[in-house]
């Protein structure tokens, strides 16, 4: 991944229609565009070749026997190239037997994925009885070796032109596409804006043009690319084996008058080597377009080389600045985290995820950290248990458990930590056990990282752990996708308490279950922290969830804590207008009533502007609030909120700016 | 629950069976659909390469009524695959007294020797550097190093082969250019033998794993980086679990199953590859016999190796499908398997 690439990762947004026309596009891939040069340029030679050079020179006897090319000894000026043993113009014959290889390839290659986009979307589309059939069909052709039954075929037939070569070709082309457009529409399907258009009563015809084809268009593309080459590979074979139209000049033709007259032997190396090197091009031209669009249709690898040319280009990451001496923490406090900064590094700017956050967590409490979704709450999450994923980094700040501070360990230090002190309950338990191994290693894996246990103790434990979350004792030998979400996310809350950790991070742990499960897991829980006096930070969005659990509450609200204060006086007597706004939206039975959403919406992460982060959506917002950003500060008992409404000095601090 | 299934192996037979079906089926059918039929081609061909063949009319009754091509086509069918299941392909036309099988039966094991070697170099190769090549903890050295690996992937085998023969055997003389084995060795069990087979094998196994590790490579990276987004890889890392073990048993545990499942639906093409390796390289197995056959006009023996080309990949497939089970227990789970 070099140049030329501009593309913004914002995977999660579906290309609709066909909008080629911006310089944003993924399709200015670097890769795709050079492979898209190599080919045309070969194809140009082709083409162009006839108006600049006699072609006829390409038939037996036309000059003198095996000349080498012009800049070797003996060579002669009217054959740059040479000639071979039937004195025929090497030149020529390439010029003549380019276009015609590049022409077989193409032709079978697209009606072969015309074949497979009908029998696809026929599969895709019509399902049932149908997509049974052609799925089975392609599924055994596409493992049949090709070649072989070519071989024979064309040991039978006799191929008289490239055009008829090409049509047999394209019969072992479809499987491929048919294949992928199959689980193309079966995945793009299920996506809901092809859903949205469905509802709207959008016709069949025009999803597949408008909805669909534009996002399966890389994919289709690398398919073709793909076969292209497969197609030229198949013929060229043929072609050397010496079942190919022999009377048509072709690459493949070459290559094999060379070796039955033993070239390589005789060291006519000007017979041999221009179709190979010419094939090469081709071939290599073909695979930097397919692995181009491997890039454009698969945001994730395009990420993943982008991010670390990011981080080359910045070098190696700076040391985290650190702040020191603020022990000011109380004794009883397990977590500190003190004055953190995440930032995500993206080609279009830093994206301040969390800016300056501070809050402790005391022994044997849970804090409740909330806020709207993106406020940057599971990335204060990632950042205490340091995997804050690239391309965001902790640019600044501390986290401390027990006098350590985690932002400073790295390698062993920071991995023996890890889970003996701060273990995690992940946000989606769906995806956050490993499918293919039981929950036995699961569990044993990270109890053995820590620990020196035999066989028989790490199974009474893992048994024991289960029944502490009130799990049978048979999901000790079971796999991930033979539980239920709920048991799921009780083997991860088992898994956590393992090794009795000082913090436990929950990561909004009931977001995706059902309400009666949601209640079981959020009980669990509770009963775990009381039995092993566990502190926790449970991070989420249901504030009447968080009302039931929580000892302390932090509100977030684009990267900064704006209030924190014990859950009783945070609910009864909320100081932010934001946090207002939080409570105000848990809905209620005994009393229907209107939304209340602020109109505004969150501003640029990329660029926050000046003065109080809130600013935009806030009601009582002010001139100071435009101007200086409050700080948090303990207004109550206890209970700290950033707003200028509860400072009394705010007018005569705003004329003292003046002044 | 977890393993085999009943289910499971009756539907891999059944598909197993269908591929071998299929294929033969096409050996079959595409020369009767031709315009023309096999035997007037045939004789095309040679009256081509001869100039004139006189009584070219009786020639072909003949050889019709020779190979039963003047029955119906039905009958024909069912007499083709009751050969076929018998491995009865007659004799062979240009070895004549030889039966078919037995000269396919001679070739079979240096393909499969080759090829094996071959595929499994390859795979695990290819499969390693892709891993490294998508973790994100992968020393950056290594990280600059791995894709110059992937130079020769996109250069078909055989013209790779060329090329190593040109240099490595012609030029520099460092290796045999062509056959399985010299002369003057004696063919057995003995030290000798063994040595100059494997120096033999050096140059196309070479050639076949350099060009296609690369494909395997890169389909492994892009498994890899989508793993390593994956919810179970970052609990691993927080569970302060070793490098090593979050690399093996989370990651390339989890990115090398569509990873298999690629390797068996590419045998076909691999197979069909190595039929211009061993046609380069002059080696003995069953694609070099099979192009001898072609070139020979040997009817018989073309057909007797393009099914038991099918049937072994069919196999080979079929094995790797048995095998899946075992490594992702999922599988009788899902529907979509592919």
């Amino acid at each position: 991944m070099t140049a030329g690439q501009q593309t913004v990762d914002e995977e999660t947004t579906p290309a609709r229609g066909w909008g080629l026309n911006t310089w944003d596009s993924p399709w200015l891939n670097f890769k795709f565009l050079l492979g898209v040069a190599i080919v045309g340029l070969i194809l140009l030679f082709g083409l162009l070749g006839p108006l600049f050079w006699d072609t006829d020179l390409a038939y037996t006897g036309a000059g003198p026997l095996n000349k080498p090319p012009v800049w070797q000894e003996g060579g002669l000026p009217e054959h740059p190239l040479g000639t071979e043993s039937n004195g025929r113009d090497m030149l020529a014959q390439l010029i003549l037997a380019t276009p015609s290889s590049l022409k077989v390839g193409f032709l079978a290659a697209i009606i072969g994925m015309g074949i497979g986009m009908v029998l696809g979307s026929v599969a895709g589309y019509v399902g049932g009885w149908w997509d049974h059939v052609i799925r089975t069909l392609s599924d055994s052709a596409v493992t049949i070796p090709a070649l072989v039954v070519l071989v024979v075929i064309a040991s039978y037939v006799q191929m008289t032109d490239t055009t008829a070569m090409a049509l047999i070709l394209a019969a072992f082309a479809w499987p491929g596409p048919t294949r992928l457009v199959r689980s193309q529409i079966l995945t793009l399907r299920e996506r809901s804006y092809v859903r949205m258009a469905h509802l709207s009563g959008a016709p069949a015809l025009e999803i597949m043009f408008v909805e669909m084809l534009p996002n399966m268009l890389p994919w289709l593309a690398a398919s073709l690319t793909g076969g292209i080459s497969v197609a030229i590979l198949s013929a060229t074979g043929l072609e050397v084996l010496g079942l190919g139209p022999t009377r048509v000049p072709s690459l493949g033709l070459i290559i094999n008058q060379a070796t039955t007259n033993a070239a390589l032997v005789r060291g006519l190396v000007w017979w041999w080597l221009p179709p190979i090197i010419i094939l090469m091009v081709i071939f290599v031209g073909f695979f930097l377009m397919t692995i181009g669009l491997d890039e454009i249709a698969n945001p994730r690898i395009r990420q993943f080389s982008s991010t670390r040319r990011e981080r080359t280009a910045a070098g190696e990451m700076p040391p985290v600045e650190h702040v020191d001496d603020r022990a000011e923490g109380g004794k009883d406090d397990s977590l500190a985290v003190d004055d953190l900064h995440v930032h995500y590094f993206t080609p279009r700017g830093e994206i301040i995820a969390a800016n300056g956050v501070n809050f402790s967590v005391r022994k044997g409490e849970i804090l409740g950290l909330v806020g709207e979704s993106g406020c940057g709450k599971t990335t204060v999450a990632m950042a205490i248990l340091q995997v804050v994923q690239p391309p965001g980094r902790i640019v600044q700040g501390a986290v401390r458990i027990e006098d350590q501070d985690l932002v400073s360990l790295s390698g062993k230090a920071l991995r023996e930590v890890r889970w003996r002190d701060l273990a995690l309950v992940p946000q989606g338990a769906m995806n956050s056990l490993n499918p293919v191994t039981p929950i036995r290693e699961q569990m044993g894996d990270a109890i053995l990282a820590h620990e020196n246990v035999g066989r028989m103790e790490l199974e009474a434990r893992i048994l024991g752990l289960l029944n502490d979350v009130g799990l049978p004792e048979r999901v000790i030998d079971m796999y991930p996708h033979e539980l239920s979400g709920g048991m799921k996310q009780r083997v991860c809350i088992a898994m956590a308490i393992a090794l009795n950790p000082q913090v436990i991070i929950a990561d909004e742990p009931t977001s995706a279950l059902d309400v009666v499960v949601q209640r079981v897991v959020a009980q669990t829980l509770l009963e775990v922290k009381e039995r092993l006096g566990v502190s926790m930070v449970m991070i989420g969005h249901d504030m009447g969830l968080q009302a039931q659990l929580v000892d302390r509450i932090a509100v977030m609200y684009a990267g900064n804590l704006v209030e924190v204060a014990p859950v009783e006086s945070a609910f009864a007597e909320p100081l932010h207008p934001y946090t207002q706004l939080l409570i105000e939206s848990i809905p209620s039975i005994k009393e229907r009533k209107p939304l209340n959403v602020t109109e505004g919406l969150t501003h640029d992460l990329r660029n926050p502007p000046p003065g109080c982060i809130f600013q935009f959506r806030c009601k009582h917002v002010e001139q100071i609030c435009r101007e200086r950003r409050p700080e948090l500060v303990e207004r109550e008992d206890d209970h700290l909120v950033a707003c200028w409404l509860y400072e009394p000095e705010r007018h005569s601090l705003i004329e003292l700016d003046e002044a | 629950m977890r393993g085999l299934t009943k289910e499971y192996v009756l539907q891999r037979f059944l598909m197993y069976l269908l591929t071998i079906w299929l294929g033969s089926t096409l050996i079959f059918v595409i020369p009767r659909l031709a315009p023309g039929d096999p035997v007037s081609a045939m004789v095309g061909r040679l009256s081509l390469d001869a100039g004139y063949i006189e009584n070219a009319d009786e020639l072909i009754a003949s050889w019709k009524a020779r190979f039963g091509l003047d029955a119906p086509i039905h009958v024909q069918y069912f007499r083709y695959w009751g050969n076929v299941f018998r491995l009865n392909f007659g004799y062979s036309l240009s070895h004549f007294p030889t039966e078919a099988w037995t000269m396919v039966r001679g070739a079979l094991p240096w393909s499969l020797g080759l090829l094996t070697v071959a595929t499994v170099l390859s795979f695990s190769i290819g499969v390693t550097i892709g891993s490294l090549m998508g973790w994100r903890r992968t020393p950056r050295w290594l990280q600059l190093i791995l894709p110059s690996s992937l130079t020769f992937t996109a250069i078909p085998y055989f013209m790779f082969g060329i090329m190593l023969i040109y240099l490595v055997a012609f030029e520099l003389d460092w290796l045999p250019a062509t056959g399985a084995y010299s002369r003057r060795v004696d063919p057995g069990w003995n030290l000798p033998f063994i040595k100059n087979v494997l120096t033999h094998a050096i140059l196309p196994v070479v050639s076949i794993v350099l060009t296609s590790m690369g494909g395997w490579a890169l389909g492994m990276r892009g498994l890899m980086i989508s793993v390593n987004n994956e919810d179970y890889f970052l609990l691993a890392q927080v569970k302060g679990l070793s490098p090593s073990r979050i690399f093996f048993r989370y990651g390339v545990r989890n990115a090398i199953l569509p990873a298999l499942t690629a390797l068996a639906l590419g045998l076909g093409g691999l197979i069909s590859g190595s039929i211009l390796v061993e046609f380069i390289f002059a080696y003995p197995g069953t694609g070099y016999t099979l192009y001898q056959a072609i070139i020979s006009q040997d009817y018989t023996v073309t057909q007797a190796i393009a099914n038991l080309i099918i049937l072994v990949t069919a196999t080979s497939v079929f094995l790797l499908d048995l095998l899946y089970p075992f490594i992702d227990p999922r599988i009788t789970y899902k529907r979509d398997m592919r």
